[in-house]
């Protein structure tokens, strides 16, 4: 992890309040999928930077999303092309495939989608099937990128789009056929309950990881501002330990 | 390049610049960006006996040019510090300050000295806002400072002791007096201001428990102010900090009296905050002709 100055290089809506911001940095080669980054709003009154899983990544650029929903939101989605931003980044432990799980499954919704496509891009190797839920049309986003790197299956909160179903249901409705090796998730809490209780009462046996988030004050875990508890009844910083957990492994 | 090496009590820092408690964890994150053998020192994540949970999240919340925060002393226990991280900070060549609390006067004095003669300088942590006994309850009133400050003594032969004020008091000049009778070697301030911060949609307060301490840029005027009142106060060494972002506000804290100062809040804002700062005090001494900072204390003029 470094500190790092990053130029904007677009920042635009993709959806209903959703923004995707690129960001030239010095070099964002080592970047995991699942890592995210702290990024400074760029309004000085606000102290805190905003924590952002990083959606994809090459050699020296990232791209963020981002829903507007307070101030330090608004203020970035106020950023142009040629601002400066400064951030930490690479952070947190990211998502690891093992080499031996060929078929994964990511299960995402809302804004919980967008870890998940740096998953499929870095694995454009092995079998991916995307299971996203959204709330409904306007809210969809990523879809042709997931959709070039994965097997996508959407639905929406309405209807609208696919089925009306959320992400937990489409996945568990295919999971007899596709039996994936590895389950990877990131989604509102809610969401991933509804998973961990389906993964127990299916007894689904391939492993998952869920992808948390929690305010956060460092981003770095010095502050312990961002733990969430462990059902071993140990804290975990979600910013450094995570953001991604084993789901059997944390107290959702 | 100024001399910007200042004393406390007998321990030699090479800079004025502290790594405020609860902001820099025992150092090892923040050695993962620089290495923080450049600093002066850090005070530690604040320490009590046992291990302590700490609050419910969220305990984080922004105003504006300020957080809030309620962690509410999480920690390992002072024991896994001395096993765990102790040794390892030793080695960074930095001044080590324990930060460290207590529910009772007897534990103050307990963990006092337990680290005795381990480390640089043990500061008294009776200005935590966040936790329901012990921290504030003691450095409200000044009866209760002196008290903790003399048992926290008591447990001491060879490592000073600093006390840390809190500024949600009534007078910082009677309560700087009351730590310093009762044998603080130095003080420092200010802790957090007691705040909360409101979910109008939810009305209910932002962070778990309900009120946070405030830190950050905007309490800066009102911590310069208190630092030079506790400075006029006492003839012991006082360490200021509230709100330090750049080396213009350490010397201001400096001017007001401070030997040192420590940043908090800012190390979030950017990480590299301590590193500028230091390199920015030695450019300022340069170009102002000062020879070493140790000449800027408490060389304020009131109009």
């Amino acid at each position: 992890m470094r500190e790092v100055e990053g130029v904007v290089l677009s920042n635009c809506a993709v959806a209903a309040g959703i923004y995707e911001m690129r960001l030239l940095v010095p070099d964002a080669s080592d970047v995991r999928p699942g890592q995210f980054l702290n990024l400074s709003s760029g309004e000085g009154e606000l102290l805190l930077r905003r924590p952002l899983g990083i959606a994809r990544h090459s050699e020296d650029c990232v791209t963020v999303c981002y829903q507007v929903k307070g101030r330090g939101t608004k203020a970035l989605s106020c950023r142009v092309p040629g601002d400066r931003l400064s951030m930490l980044m690479p952070l947190g432990n990211g998502f690891y495939v093992k080499d031996s799980e060929r078929r994964i499954a990511l299960v995402g919704g809302g804004v919980g989608v967008f870890p998940l496509l740096s998953v499929a891009e870095a694995y454009r190797d092995r079998e991916v099937s995307a299971y996203l839920g959204f709330r409904n049309r306007a809210a969809i986003c990523y879809e042709e990128e997931f959709r070039a790197v994965s097997r996508l299956t959407i639905g929406t909160d309405d209807g609208s789009v696919g089925e009306k179903k959320n992400a937990v249901e489409l996945f568990l409705a295919d999971y007899e056929r596709e039996k994936p090796d590895v389950i990877l998730s990131c989604g509102p809490p809610v969401m991933l309950r509804a998973l961990k209780r389906a993964i127990a009462e299916r007894g689904i046996q391939a492993p998952c990881y869920v992808s948390l988030e929690e305010r956060m004050g460092c981003g770095i875990g010095a502050c312990l501002v961002c733990v969430c508890d462990l059902t071993n009844g140990e804290h975990a910083r979600v910013c450094k330990d995570g953001p991604i957990f084993e789901i059997g492994e944390v107290e959702l | 390049m100024a001399d910007l090496t200042t004393k406390i009590c007998g321990v030699t820092l090479k800079n004025p610049v502290i790594g405020a408690s609860g902001t820099v964890g025992f150092g090892r994150e923040y050695d993962e960006i620089y290495d923080i053998s450049l600093l002066g020192g850090i005070s530690t994540k604040g320490l009590t006996l046992e291990p302590r949970r700490g609050n419910p999240v969220p305990r984080i919340a922004e105003g504006t040019s300020v957080i809030l925060n309620a962690v509410g002393l999480q920690n390992p226990g002072v024991e896994k510090f001395i096993a765990n991280d102790l040794p390892w900070l030793k080695t960074k060549g930095l001044a080590v300050v324990a930060n460290v609390a207590g529910r009772t006067v007897e534990e103050y004095r307990d963990i006092c000295e337990r680290l005795d003669g381990l480390v640089d300088i043990i500061e008294l942590n009776i200005s935590c806002p966040n936790v329901k006994s012990g921290g504030m309850a003691f450095g409200i009133r000044p009866e209760s400072i002196a008290a903790v400050t003399r048992a926290a003594k008591s447990g001491l032969r060879r490592t000073p002791l600093m006390v840390k004020l809190s500024p949600n008091v009534e007078s910082i000049p009677v309560n700087a007096r009351a730590a310093e009778g009762a044998g603080a070697d130095c003080i420092s301030l200010v802790n957090t201001f007691t705040g909360m911060a409101i979910d109008i949609e939810r009305r209910r307060p932002i962070i778990a428990n309900n009120t946070g301490g405030v830190s950050g840029a905007g309490i800066k005027p009102i911590a310069v102010r208190m630092v030079y009142e506790a400075a006029h106060a006492v003839g012991i060494p006082v360490v200021g900090m509230g709100g330090i972002q750049t080396a213009e506000d350490a010397i201001e804290f400096l001017m007001a009296g401070a030997v040192a100062v420590q940043v908090g809040t800012a190390n979030f804002t950017d990480a590299c905050a301590m590193p500028k700062i230091i390199a920015g005090l030695n450019e300022w001494c340069d170009a102002h002709g000062v020879k070493a900072v140790s000449e800027l204390v408490g060389t304020l003029r009131m109009n």
